[in-house]
């Protein structure tokens, strides 16, 4: 085992503090509710001399993406987070990231999309640019956020990836609550992390001189996204060797793309995102108590969609319910929902099961919240089918 | 070394055959700033003439000699800060980082990555050919359009004739920065070009250095292609685009216009300006005599 | 080749990429070496850089990628450098 700093840190210092540890050559800063703490935590340390690395105090979101985009160009480890509308106005910049292929790592504290007008909670900003090809993953706890920053560089960076990852957690709900996290010894992020320049060197070099993204034709366009799906797919097993790898090194596990929590025997399941997954498991528990036999799948990688384990973690049960922070718009369901009826196609007959959405616009998603719905579905189990809505 | 020395013995790093117009101001003054920058550059080109021209490449070929990318249309000064930051911290800072833009990729939507990389004094070069409109997807109205210009976006109407508004003074907004070196240039005067070139690659190993090249557009604006130098000298003569240069010492004026031409003058054979009244020419008159005077009060020059 | 390429970061690594842009040319110019006094003007404001310079001969046109915009005989001062019609006995 290895030495660890015990902290008591917001979700926004956790990630900063992270973040630092992972020894990013570019920082791009530029302050956004409820993201605003990590770029500050972040300039602190740079200003402190704590941090060596180049903060770059941008004017928008749009240059922080372009800022790190331009830095990996030239062969650096990059970082930077925003949350919302500040995702919204870098979607030019973001979706040029991955189909550039470069890797980074950035922190979305989620935050609901105006209208109406709200800076607080929702996941409708990272979910509504998952076809951007980023690997978008959701945290539950501070601790994870720690975690899945350092693992997140390590993923982005594999040579069969090679696809820039968001490490996302729910704006206030996580980026302001307090809690204890341990934060791993640099040594050990060191050589749990090989440094950027062992895999990645300059695409513009006057030492070579060449064209980066010269005009291109469809049919071979079509061949870089065809690498770009493959590599996505290539992910899937890299999250969750990774998961492995970052256990034996620091303990801790997450269970990879998906963690399944009191899932063996259920009958009835619950699909969480992000920080209502805390919630949920409480219920699970309460349920139990009951004696009903619940379990909860927490979703942890949204792309790539883990569409294999979730079947697999649903085999066997007789009713789901999947609880969206978000909205799927055209399907009056929840976001993570569609996708996961996608995954079981034609086996999702077998089952009962539902749409849950809530806790938009920074509403909480309470603990009677999933008590309700396990009531819900421990009544319609044994009626199979799509039910309303909740 | 006169500044004919300089582009007769100096590599051309652009591919000798592109396809911008016979006869193209950004072409022209593209493969100059490329002779005078040398191998030990890295040039980002954002969508416009030149790109469209195919200086980034095709397939799995470059259209230069020098590493050589293509930024989004409004990110060329942010993508270059972060490339920037990267080249000092590897200990490279000799390295030349360069932005050969279009006026809609410098003052339209990519005016406020480029206002914040000067804010920033990011060490770049960043050049602006200015052709007043996006001539690259059919000569549309820029922020730098000038009064009364035919554009397809302000094409003479039975209502309404040309741009109705005068164009953004862009190179004084940038000096306004408190930049390391901001510049006018125009090929027509091809030794201060050249030398502008020089001292603007030099401060960009200290900061932001910003050049504003005039680049006329025989295409867009309906001259005969072999006339495209005697535009740009008319349009230094009337003072609608006075040389000036400015660094910490101060601005200081690069050509000293003792007989102006009229813009009447300038305008008579450039097809844009076909739709002017006598309104449009006496604005346009007045906006360039005080632009002159107002670079020559800031220069102390009475 | 294609088959090599691992198609992630779109790059263009193998050549330079050029047009044959003397297909354009409709006029080309001739340079009288009598008249000209070697300023070098029609080299600086040749947009294609296609005007050389060598020890023996100094300043000269070539052709291989000049588009014919005929800036460089309306600039020199000496009326050294004439258009000439494209096709026709030079």
């Amino acid at each position: 085992m290895t030495m660890e700093k015990r902290l008591v840190l917001t979700g926004n210092s956790a990630a900063a503090e992270a973040a630092a540890l992972c020894r990013p050559d570019v920082i791009a800063a530029y302050p956004i509710t409820p993201q605003s703490s990590v770029v500050e935590h972040l300039a602190q340390m740079v200003y402190d001399g704590d941090l060596d690395a180049e903060l770059v105090q941008v004017e928008s979101e749009h240059t922080a993406m372009s800022v790190v985009q331009g830095a990996a160009v030239g062969g650096g480890r990059t970082f930077t987070a925003t949350s919302s509308q500040g995702l919204a106005l870098m979607y030019e910049p973001y979706f040029r990231m991955s189909t550039l292929r470069l890797p980074t790592v950035m922190a979305i504290a989620s935050r609901e999309m105006t209208s109406p007008e709200t800076i607080w909670s929702g996941q409708q900003d990272a979910v509504s640019v998952r076809e951007a090809g980023w690997i978008q993953m959701f945290c539950e706890s501070n601790q994870e956020i720690v975690d899945m920053i350092i693992q997140g560089y390590k993923i982005s960076e594999h040579p069969d990836v090679c696809i820039p990852v968001n490490v996302c957690y729910d704006g206030f709900y996580s980026s302001h609550s307090i809690s204890g996290v341990s934060l791993p010894g640099q040594a050990d992020v060191d050589a749990f992390l090989p440094s950027y320049s062992k895999n990645y060197s300059a695409i513009l070099d006057p030492n070579k001189a060449l064209a980066l993204d010269p005009m291109t034709p469809g049919n071979l366009l079509m061949k870089y996204r065809q690498n770009h799906l493959a590599s996505m797919q290539n992910a899937l097993g890299v999250i969750d060797q990774t998961d492995q790898d970052f256990a034996k090194k620091f303990g801790r596990s997450y269970g990879g793309l998906i963690e399944e929590y009191r899932c063996d025997d259920a009958d009835i399941v619950i699909v969480t995102m992000g920080s209502m997954t805390g919630a949920g498991k409480d219920a699970i528990d309460a349920a139990r108590d009951d004696g009903i036999r619940a379990g909860l799948i927490k979703l942890r990688f949204y792309r790539p969609f883990p569409a294999a384990r979730m079947v697999n973690a649903l085999k066997g049960k007789k009713a789901f319910c999947v609880m969206d922070r978000s909205v799927c718009f055209g399907w009056d369901k929840g976001s993570m929902y569609v996708e996961i009826l996608a995954a079981l196609s034609a086996s999702a007959e077998k089952y009962s099961y539902f749409s849950a959405i809530g806790g938009l616009g920074g509403a909480d998603i309470s603990l009677e919240d999933f008590l309700q719905l396990i009531t819900q579905l421990n009544r319609i189990k044994n009626t199979p089918g799509e039910h309303k809505t909740h | 070394m006169s500044y004919i020395d300089v582009i007769k013995e100096r590599e051309d790093l652009v591919s000798p055959g592109i396809s911008a117009c016979a006869g193209c101001g950004g072409e022209l003054v593209l493969r100059k700033v490329l002779q005078v920058a040398g191998s030990n550059t890295i040039v980002a080109v954002p969508p416009g003439c030149m790109a469209g021209a195919g200086v980034i490449g095709w397939n799995f070929d470059s259209g230069m000699k020098v590493p050589v990318c293509i930024p989004l249309l409004d990110n060329t000064a942010s993508f270059l800060s972060g490339l920037s930051h990267v080249y000092q911290r590897k200990g490279r800072g000799d390295v030349n980082i360069v932005a050969f833009a279009g006026d809609g990729a410098s003052a339209d939507c990519g005016f406020q990555s480029l206002s914040g990389a000067a804010e920033r004094n990011e060490k770049i070069l960043y050049i602006c050919y200015d052709n007043e409109g996006y001539m690259n997807t059919g000569y549309q109205r820029s922020s730098t359009s000038s009064l009364g210009s035919m554009t397809s976006t302000t094409p003479i109407g039975s209502k309404t004739a040309g741009k109705q508004q005068h164009q953004k003074y862009m190179p004084l907004i940038m000096a306004m920065h408190h930049i390391e070196y901001c510049a006018t240039a125009s090929p027509s005067n091809m030794s201060d070009l050249i030398a502008k070139v020089t001292k603007g690659l030099e401060a960009s190993k200290n900061g932001f250095a910003y050049l504003h090249v005039f680049s006329p557009c025989p295409t867009g604006w309906g001259y005969d292609p072999n006339l495209s130098i005697e535009v740009a000298r008319q349009a230094v003569r009337s003072n609608l685009f006075p040389l000036w240069e400015m660094d910490s010492a101060g601005m200081r004026l690069s050509y000293t216009n003792r007989s102006p031409v009229s813009v009447a003058q300038f305008a008579k054979n450039i097809r844009k300006f076909r739709g002017l009244t006598d309104d449009n020419l006496a604005s346009l008159q007045a906006l360039a005599d005080a632009r002159y005077q107002t670079i020559c009060n800031l220069a102390g020059v009475s | 080749m294609m088959d090599k390429r691992a198609f992630r970061t779109p790059v263009g690594d193998e050549g330079l990429y050029i047009l044959d842009t003397a297909s354009w040319r409709t006029t080309r110019p001739i340079m009288d070496k009598s008249t000209c006094i070697n300023c070098g003007l029609c080299m600086a404001y040749c947009p294609v850089n296609a005007v050389k310079w060598a020890k023996d001969t100094k300043f000269f046109l070539t052709y291989d990628y000049c588009k014919g915009c005929g800036i460089c005989a309306q600039e020199c001062p000496k009326n050294a450098i004439m258009m000439e019609k494209e096709g026709e006995d030079t």
